[in-house]
């Protein structure tokens, strides 16, 4: 009777509009000047609880059970026991240099950029446990027993195993971490199951890693040219101008143009590919949105910001979640009866840590 | 006596959405399905969760996931006994959004004023001995680069005893650095730069421009900047990176424009009492804002002062300095010609000092 056989089309839908968005995002606005800023955790939460309300899953809605207080929790801790000392290193070390330890300095900085780099990793697993523990659905939750603790080491090493040869193993470094953290998560009984390959994802990444060059290549090609033909662009006076703008043009294209899409290719990619790999019991997932809705979406978003004067840049939140959601598929069934609830542990505290590093993910 | 109410109802233990009854009986409830009877539960232990479309979900204080949702007006003799809708989080809901809007304003404007003035009577509260420690972390030996030659020492030594009553607890050096620039920190420490020494023409121009650091020093500039940078960085913690830093800057810029007058006229008042003309103080920053076309602010500052930065225009000061002539007044100069030569030479006579190579503030 409780097998939920999923429907023909997504199994994640949202109905939400922008002028009921609209109606929490202007107080929140308005509060967040207010507060010197101290109000946006529970701007925050109060959107996510509209965003994820308006998200049915299959037949119910998702809820947020995140509250201001444990991100604004977060937020002091971070400020206590990273932003003070850091403050107190950055002093010690500036007058280490000033009494002729510039060594000592130097290592202290480096150890304080070494946990900087350790804390951003935790960051990025911790943001994810906390908003699984705080996502309900049909009064069961998500969420995971790792601290993520070891997530951090592995984010350091395998991103320096990404830079060294020439970053080109930032696909490998990207999947293989999106895979680490979801398999410490779960939903309900059920634990994630991440497999993503990152072997698929290296065509697009030597495109957007060759761009630079290409043009570099071409540019010099030109030159050359120029040059081998006797024509030095000032004797052909205007016809040498208008070469010269051109070539203007084509850079400001590529720089402006062409090396983000081939940013947006390769990132459209990615999440296809990391999603595609996500399994839960006998649940799969799968990302539809492909080069052109990320290019779509982006500029919408362009648009809406300049033609709002910036105000709609309150907005994103909203579209952003819908875009996520729009494009979100589930593949199998669900047996209600064996969904029970998660047994993980949840913390008091929210994504502090995230939101003091300034990084905003999914 | 008991009263019924049909909700719909999650356990938190299965995903299973329930039809149930709720069987009110005083301040406590029982949940009853097909004949079962699960409770009693305290109102007291009811919280509001969200809205879900037109039902207000509550949950059960430690039964995680436990929800009941009443869709539909809800009968008065239950609302009265479940808790009130959140919207905004306490504070607001409590005030109404127009009051807690100009609540928080207020508080926020009060915070700020007391962040820009307490320092003004907080400074001179910090004890001196806090201040030297202060001043010996930062300052120490500088790393070796402070000249020190007999002759030149006592040159040096009989200049702030003409412009301080209490030269005793001040630490004037010359640093073998070749910068236009002099800077005071804290613990009575004030640091002349050889480049400042070698571009003066007389004296009396370094007389000035010491003074004017002594004059930071005694008006507790050093120690009234850094309280108010710490103030700041704490109200305005919680904006977001870039406009926090910008409102941080403009507040501390425009109090150090004040800070620099002071010590302006506080330069002027101890050159009048040392009989010292200002005429040589006023054709430096005559020389300066010719270097600087006085379009911005004199580069009379380093990194770790920045706090003091942002001198008003070299041009006006020149004029402030020229007004202060008295005509007719016997001046003399600040030191003898042997004794100027004598501190002027002091970094190229001292073969123990360390260069200022590799010590590059800008």
């Amino acid at each position: 009777m409780s097998d939920e056989q999923l429907p023909t089309h997504s199994a994640f839908r949202f109905h939400g509009s922008w002028q009921e968005f609209a109606r929490i995002a202007f107080p929140n606005l308005l509060l967040t000047i207010v507060t010197l800023g101290i109000y946006r955790f529970w701007a925050t939460t109060r959107e996510r609880e509209y965003l994820w309300g308006k998200t049915d899953f299959i037949d119910e809605p998702l809820e947020w059970t995140g509250r201001g207080i444990e991100l604004f929790i977060g937020f002091i801790m971070v400020f206590l026991l990273i932003g003070v000392p850091f403050i107190v290193i950055q002093l010690v070390s500036q007058g280490l240099i000033f009494q002729g330890l510039p060594v000592l300095a130097g290592l202290l900085t480096f150890a304080m950029f070494l946990s900087l780099f350790y804390l951003t990793g935790v960051a990025y697993f911790r943001a994810l446990r906390y908003r699984l523990s705080r996502t309900y659905w049909r009064g069961i939750r998500g969420g995971s027993d790792d601290p993520g603790f070891q997530y951090g080491l592995s984010y350091m090493w395998k991103w320096v195993v990404a830079w060294l040869p020439l970053f080109l193993m930032v696909p490998w470094a990207m999947i293989s971490l999106w895979n680490d953290r979801w398999n410490a998560m779960s939903f309900g009984p059920h634990r994630f199951s991440a497999t993503a390959q990152w072997t698929p994802l290296m065509k697009r990444y030597l495109l957007f890693y060759l761009v630079p060059f290409l043009f570099f290549g071409g540019a010099v090609i030109f030159g050359i040219s120029m040059a081998a033909s006797g024509n030095a662009p000032d004797a052909l006076g205007d016809t040498g101008m208008a070469v010269g703008g051109i070539l203007a043009v084509v850079a400001l294209l590529a720089f402006y143009i062409i090396i983000p899409l081939a940013a947006l290719l390769f990132y459209s990619k990615y999440f296809r590919l990391a999603v595609g790999g996500l399994r839960l019991h006998t649940l799969e997932f799968a990302f539809r949105a492909r080069a052109a809705d990320w290019v779509l979406f982006f500029l919408a978003n362009i648009a809406i910001i300049i033609c709002t004067l910036g105000i709609g840049y309150i907005f994103m939140p909203y579209r952003n979640w819908k875009f996520f959601v729009e494009h979100m598929e589930a593949y199998g069934e669900i047996n209600i009866d064996e969904l029970t609830q998660s047994q993980t542990v949840v913390e008091k505290h929210g994504e502090g840590l995230l939101d003091a590093f300034d990084v905003g993910a999914i | 006596m008991s009263a019924f109410f049909d909700v719909a109802h999650y356990d938190g233990q299965k995903a299973v959405k329930r039809k149930v009854e709720v069987q009110v009986v005083g301040s406590q409830f029982y949940v009853l399905e097909n004949e079962q009877r699960t409770g009693p539960f305290a109102f007291a232990d009811v919280a509001y969760v969200t809205k879900q479309g037109d039902a207000d979900v509550y949950g059960l204080a430690g039964h995680d996931g436990w929800r009941l949702m009443l869709s539909g007006p809800v009968p008065s003799e239950l609302a009265a006994l479940l808790p009130a809708p959140r919207r905004y989080g306490g504070w607001v809901d409590r005030l109404g959004l127009g009051k807690a809007v100009i609540a928080f304003a207020l508080t926020s404007a009060a915070a700020i004023a007391v962040v820009l003035f307490s320092p003004q009577w907080l400074a001179p509260l910090i004890p001196d001995s806090v201040d030297d420690q202060l001043g010996d972390v930062l300052v120490g030996d500088f790393g070796g680069r402070f000249c020190h030659t007999p002759a030149g020492d006592a040159a040096l030594q009989k200049l702030v005893a003409s412009l301080d009553d209490n030269p005793q607890d001040l630490r004037v050096e010359v640093a073998n650095i070749d910068m236009l620039n002099a800077v005071a920190l804290p613990g009575g420490n004030v640091i002349l730069f050889d480049g400042l020494l070698k571009q003066a023409r007389s004296p009396d121009e370094v007389a000035g421009v010491l003074a004017h650091e002594i004059g930071h020093v005694r008006e507790k500039h050093v120690m009234q900047a850094l309280l108010r940078q710490m103030g700041l960085a704490v109200v305005l913690g919680g904006v977001d990176g870039n406009s926090g830093a910008m409102v941080n800057n403009l507040l501390a810029m425009s109090y150090s424009r004040d800070a620099e007058a002071e010590a302006d006229a506080h330069s002027m008042r101890m050159l009048g009492n040392a009989n010292i003309s200002p005429v040589g103080t006023a054709s430096f920053f005559d020389r300066l804002s010719q270097l600087d076309g006085s379009e911005g602010a004199v580069k009379y500052n380093v990194e770790i002062t920045s706090y003091l930065s942002s001198h008003p225009l070299s041009a006006s000061r020149k004029d402030a300095f020229e007004k202060s002539i008295v005509k007719g007044k016997n001046y003399k100069p600040a030191l003898t010609p042997s004794e100027w030569t004598e501190l002027k030479t002091m970094c190229t006579q001292d073969r123990k000092v360390k260069s200022g190579f590799g010590f590059d503030f800008d």
